[in-house]
C-alpha cells in the first residue's frame, strides 16, 4: 500500500546498491565468490589478533 | 475438488525425480562456480600480496613466521650484516628511524636488523639456524649479550619468540630442545591453523599486515591507543611507568655462570656455530645504566659474569665490543634501552668497530 507523502527509506538511506549487490550475490556465483573473499579479507584485516604473541615485559 | 487440489500440489511421481536432479545439479554447479571464483581471487590476491608487501626496516612487534621466512629467503640473495639480539638493538620505544641499526642501514643497506623484543642467547641461536637453513651467508653477524637474560626469571631465558620457535624447532637438536620451554600451543586447532598458514600467505602474515596498517597488533588496540592518547590515559600510564631502582630488584641474577645456565649453553652454541660457519662475529656487551642499577650491578659478581662471557666468546674467536660502561646515564630510557641520542652514539660505535 502506498501512503501518500511517505518517504521511501531505501531511497533516503541510499540502500538500493546494497540491495542490488545482495540480490546479484544470491543469483551470481561470481559475485558471491567475490563477496565471500571480501568478507574473509575484512575479517583478517579488522579481526582481533588471536595469534601466539610474545608479551614483552620490561620492568 | 479434492482431486484437483491434489493434482495441483503433488505432480505425478515420474516427473518429480528429474526436476529434483536438475535442481541438485544447478545447486552443485552454482557452488562449484562460487568456490572456483573465490579460489582464483584468493590465489591472485596472495600472489600480489607476496609481491608487494613491504620489507620493514626492523621486525614488527608481532612478526609472523611467514614474514621471517620471506625475509630470510630475500637475504639469501645478498651478503648482509645481520644484527641479532634483543629490544636494545631493536630500538625499544623508539620510532624505527631512531634505532641505531636503521641509522647504519641508511648509510650502508647491507645492515639488517633482525633483533626483536624478547631476544636472548637462545633466540639468537635459533635465528642463526633459521637464516642458515634459508641459505643466508652473512658478511658478519653482530649480536648483543645482555646479562639480565642469563637470569632464569627473565621472560626470554628459555623461551623462543613464537614465530622463531615455529621455524627453528625442527632445526634444533634434542639437547637444544631439552633446554627450552615450548611456547606455541600443540593443539589440533593450532596445527590446523598452521596448515592453513602454510598454503595461504596473506593469512599467515596477517599480524604483519595489521602492524603495517594500524601500527598495532589489531584495529581494536589501535583504536584503544588513540582513545587513551586523547583522554590522557596514555600519559598517566607513561608517568607511572618511570624507571626507578626498586623496579629492577631481581632483574639480574649474579650467581656465578656455568654451562648449566641455559643462557650460557646457547651463547656457546651461537659462538660455536658462527666459528664453524667462518662468519665474522661481533658480540656487544649490552650498555647498562650503572647510575640507575648501581646497587645491583656495581659489584664484583657482575664484573665476574662479564669476564666469563668475554672469555667464552674469545675462545670461539668472537670479537667482544664491551659497551657496558660506555654510555652516560642520560642516554638511557631505563636500565638498558637507549634514547634517540643513545642510539646515535651506538650507531657511531658500531660503524667504527664493525669492520666490513
Amino acid at each position: 500500500m502506498v501512503v501518500p507523502g511517505a518517504v521511501d527509506v531505501r531511497t533516503v538511506l541510499r540502500l538500493d546498491p546494497i540491495y542490488r549487490l545482495a540480490g546479484s550475490a544470491l543469483t551470481s556465483p561470481y559475485v558471491l565468490g567475490a563477496v565471500l573473499v571480501a568478507l574473509a579479507l575484512g575479517a583478517i584485516v579488522f579481526g582481533p589478533s588471536s595469534e601466539s604473541r610474545f608479551i614483552y615485559t620490561d620492568f | 475438488m479434492a482431486e484437483r487440489i491434489r493434482g495441483r500440489v503433488a505432480p505425478p511421481a515420474e516427473s518429480a525425480k528429474p526436476v529434483a536432479w536438475s535442481r541438485a545439479f544447478e545447486g552443485a554447479a552454482f557452488a562449484l562456480r562460487t568456490a572456483a571464483t573465490a579460489l582464483v581471487l584468493l590465489v591472485a590476491l596472495d600472489t600480489a600480496f607476496l609481491a608487494f608487501f613491504p620489507t620493514f626496516p626492523r621486525l614488527a612487534d608481532n612478526f609472523s613466521p611467514a614474514y621471517l621466512a620471506r625475509e630470510a629467503r630475500q637475504l639469501a640473495a645478498s651478503r648482509p650484516v645481520v644484527v641479532l639480539g634483543d629490544s636494545v638493538l631493536w630500538g625499544y620505544r623508539l620510532p624505527v628511524g631512531d634505532a641505531a641499526v636503521t641509522q647504519l642501514r641508511a648509510r650502508d643497506p647491507r645492515w639488517v636488523n633482525l633483533a626483536y623484543e624478547g631476544g636472548s642467547t637462545a633466540n639468537t641461536y635459533a635465528m642463526l639456524r633459521i637464516l642458515d637453513h634459508a641459505g643466508v651467508v652473512p658478511r658478519a653477524v653482530v649480536f648483543n649479550v645482555n646479562l639480565k637474560e642469563f637470569n632464569s626469571a627473565d621472560s626470554a631465558y628459555d623461551k623462543l619468540y613464537p614465530g622463531v620457535e615455529r621455524l627453528a624447532w625442527p632445526l634444533l637438536d634434542a639437547a637444544d630442545r631439552g633446554k627450552l620451554e615450548r611456547v606455541e600451543a600443540q593443539t589440533v586447532d593450532a596445527r590446523l591453523n598452521a596448515g592453513v598458514e602454510s598454503i595461504w600467505q596473506l593469512y599467515a602474515m596477517r599480524s604483519d599486515l595489521r602492524e603495517a596498517l594500524f601500527a598495532d597488533q589489531d584495529a581494536a588496540h589501535a583504536l584503544q591507543d588513540a582513545f587513551e592518547g586523547w583522554n590522557g590515559t596514555a600519559a598517566r600510564k607513561a608517568e607511572a611507568h618511570r624507571p626507578t631502582p626498586d623496579k629492577f630488584e631481581g632483574t639480574y641474577d649474579l650467581s656465578p655462570l656455568d654451562d648449566s645456565n641455559t643462557g650460557v649453553y646457547f651463547l656457546r652454541r651461537t659462538a660455536g656455530f658462527l666459528r664453524a660457519a667462518h662468519v665474522p662475529a661481533y658480540a656487544i656487551l649490552t650498555p647498562a645504566n650503572h647510575k640507575l642499577l648501581h646497587d645491583y650491578i656495581d659489584v664484583p659478581e657482575y664484573r665476574a659474569q662479564l669476564s666469563f662471557v668475554t672469555k667464552l666468546l674469545g675462545t670461539y674467536g668472537v670479537r667482544v665490543l664491551d659497551y657496558d660502561r660506555t654510555f652516560a646515564p642520560a642516554e638511557f630510557l631505563d636500565n638498558d634501552h637507549l634514547t634517540p641520542a643513545g642510539n646515535v652514539h651506538l650507531a657511531r660505535l658500531l660503524g667504527r668497530d664493525v669492520a666490513l
